[in-house]
């Protein structure tokens, strides 16, 4: 169990071309002991990268990366005490289910007595108790992930686990028990828990704190109603949120309103000091709804389509040249065609080349 | 259609068979025949149209001076040989090929495919473009009809076979585990020991197998680098041949040469077919 500092990390598979391309731009982030951590990006945005800085697997280009204060930038991944799960299980097919969930301890020189202990205890939380003599390479692919999972749950003294996207390869109803496991598991011993996806579902309900990551940059760290609310860049709101949020070209106006389609658009943001004229206004359909007796902030539209998707309904409409989506009650009743929408104030987020103001 | 099928695949084996079998039926039985039975005509059915003796098997043990040829200790040769530059090969070849495939190594235009590849190009050349380099070799260093200096040239021939499979085994045990056992709190040479190696069993076994194969019979280095101090199997076994063929002693000793390998073939077979050899991670 440890802080951990990453200052001014940046790396560079190819570092030394005269282009060198950067897997990771220089980022500096501090993860708290015990806290549970999300990193979330497309495919290629450098998520494993960092992980694998963090584990010792690979040296950063430029930077320092610190365990309670301590520079471990050069210590070797095995001396590093991380534990880190793969997206596709690896076990050791030639050891049995006890073997394998014994092996690092065993390569730490823990009495036999602890051994068994620490295993047990592992083996009871992930549901492997009955497999412990069996030949790891007898197990089905989410066992042996459990396995995977298990070995770096094994060590108590643990840094920190890393988990690249560890849950791929396993059923949806035993995900579900697996994210509400490792939280009891970090609420229960503290271990810091770092989790890779590309799901912002399951950042969304695991982590604590989730870091998005997009072409190498980290674009935004936050708590997931952060991220939801006060997106940093018109990146972070489209990629989180289903719907994505809603962004539409705008201009600025007096005070803090803009202008969409000439309809005056009320926000909490002071637009006095623009540099640019390139402005959008960001809502999430969350916050949309059908105008019951506001007096601004509204928009006449004509609705294209209405969705029920069970627990809500996803309204999609347009407003001149604009999409507009929204999300509201299973209940409510949509009138014909044109609808008057409330567009919130104090929701409203507005970017200037794609950041937020 | 089913019953085409079986009826093709049946006939397939059994063709398959006879071919693979008639040679040593025909070797087993004219390894009891006199010359009479062999010289004068065709015989198939022992007792019926011939009488078997063990004439052709006695003069293998026999030693020279009582007129036998005597093949037991270049047999025990052959083994030794065989079984220890195999054994060092396979020791360095995967050594070579752990590196090979695990780490990049880059000297100028070189890199890891380039080094693979200058292995295997050994085995590419004919050998008779070895020969006269290897006797002056083992001349120079006073190894020439020795069983050090064979071992020494077959590790050269043997080792190129067990680097080029074990590198494409290797290449196909995921990095992750390595990686994994790194985490786990293993250092590098623990990692290859405990975890990559065990993995790699049944690469080792494959390996293993054509080592022990092409180093058995080998019979044209044997030939060049030797004289009357060692003699290896198939040189011995060659050297049998005189004015009148001996058919029946020549027969036998094929036999005894082939029996270690079917022994191999066999025990391998059992084990692959086992399912223990699968070396599936994922």
């Amino acid at each position: 169990m440890a802080k951990i500092d990453l200052s001014n990390i940046s790396h560079s598979y190819n570092p030394n071309d005269l282009n060198p391309v950067y897997a990771l731009n220089p980022f500096s982030m501090t993860w708290e002991n015990g806290n549970r951590y999300a990193i979330l990006g497309p495919s290629g945005c450098g998520k494993t990268t960092m992980l694998n800085i963090v584990s010792g697997l690979v040296r950063p280009s430029a930077g320092r990366i610190l365990f309670d204060d301590k520079d471990v930038t050069d210590l070797k991944t095995e001396d590093r005490n991380i534990a880190q799960v793969f997206q596709f299980p690896v076990i050791y097919n030639t050891m049995t289910v006890y073997e394998n969930l014994a092996f690092p301890l065993k390569c730490r020189d823990f009495s036999k007595n602890k051994i068994d202990e620490r295993v047990n205890s592992v083996a009871e939380t992930l549901n492997l108790q009955s497999f412990l003599n069996s030949p790891a390479r007898k197990l089905t692919a989410d066992q042996k992930q459990l396995i995977s999972l298990g070995r770096g749950l094994v060590r108590e003294d643990v840094a920190a686990v890393l988990m690249d996207e560890p849950l791929t390869v396993i059923d949806p109803d035993l995900k579900f028990r697996l994210r509400r496991n490792l939280k009891e598991i970090n609420e229960q011993y503290k271990t810091t828990l770092v989790y890779v996806t590309h799901d912002q579902n399951e950042a969304m309900t695991f982590a604590d704190n989730i870091i998005v990551m997009s072409e190498g940059e980290v674009v935004q760290t936050g708590s997931p109603k952060e991220l939801f609310e006060r997106p940093n860049t018109t990146f972070v709101g489209y990629f989180i949120g289903s719907p994505a949020m809603n962004l539409f070209e705008s201009e600025a106006s007096s005070g803090n309103s803009v202008k969409i389609n000439n309809v005056l658009i009320k926000t909490h943001t002071n637009l006095s000091n623009l540099k640019t004229k390139n402005i959008k206004l960001g809502i999430r359909s969350e916050f949309i709804k059908i105008a019951q007796n506001q007096n601004e902030n509204l928009v006449d539209v004509n609705v294209e389509k209405v969705e029920d998707l069970g627990n809500y309904k996803l309204i999609t409409a347009k407003m001149g040249n604009f999409t507009i989506k929204s999300k509201v009650n299973r209940e409510t009743e949509i009138p014909n065609q044109k609808v008057k929408l409330h567009i919130p104030a104090e929701k409203c987020c507005v970017y200037e080349d794609n950041k937020l103001i | 259609m089913d019953k085409l099928y079986i009826f093709l695949k049946y006939f397939f084996i059994v063709v398959w068979t006879v071919f693979v079998v008639a040679p040593f039926l025909w070797a087993l039985t004219t390894s009891f025949k006199d010359f009479q039975s062999v010289n004068g005509g065709v015989t198939y059915i022992p007792w019926v149209d011939f009488e078997p003796n063990l004439e052709g098997w006695k003069v293998l043990i026999k030693s020279p001076a009582k007129g036998g040829v005597d093949i037991i200790e270049p047999y025990f040769n052959s083994m030794f040989v065989t079984c220890t530059a195999s054994l060092i090969s396979i020791i360095l070849g995967t050594l070579s090929a752990y590196a090979l495939s695990r780490y990049t190594f880059k000297a100028g235009f070189v890199k890891n495919n380039d080094i693979t590849f200058f292995f295997i190009s050994q085995r590419i050349m004919p050998p008779i473009v070895l020969s006269i380099p290897f006797f002056l070799f083992l001349s120079s260093i006073n190894l020439l009809d020795s069983l050090t200096g064979l071992i020494v040239v077959y590790i050269v021939l043997l080792m190129p076979i067990a680097v080029w499979i074990m590198v494409d085994f290797f290449n196909k045990v995921p990095r992750e585990i390595d990686e994994t056992a790194l985490i786990d709190g293993c250092n590098p040479y623990q990692a290859f020991l405990k975890v990559v190696l065990p993995n790699s069993i049944p690469g080792l076994i494959v390996a293993g197998m054509f080592c022990i194969i092409f180093g058995w019979i080998d019979f044209f280095f044997a030939f060049i680098l030797t004289f009357t101090e060692v003699q290896l199997l198939p040189v011995k076994i060659v050297a049998l041949n005189s004015s009148v063929t001996p058919w029946w002693s020549l027969s036998a000793s094929a036999l005894v040469s082939v029996a270690p390998l079917i022994i191999v073939a066999f025990i391998v077979e059992r084990y692959l077919s086992k399912g223990n050899l699968s070396g599936a991670i994922k």
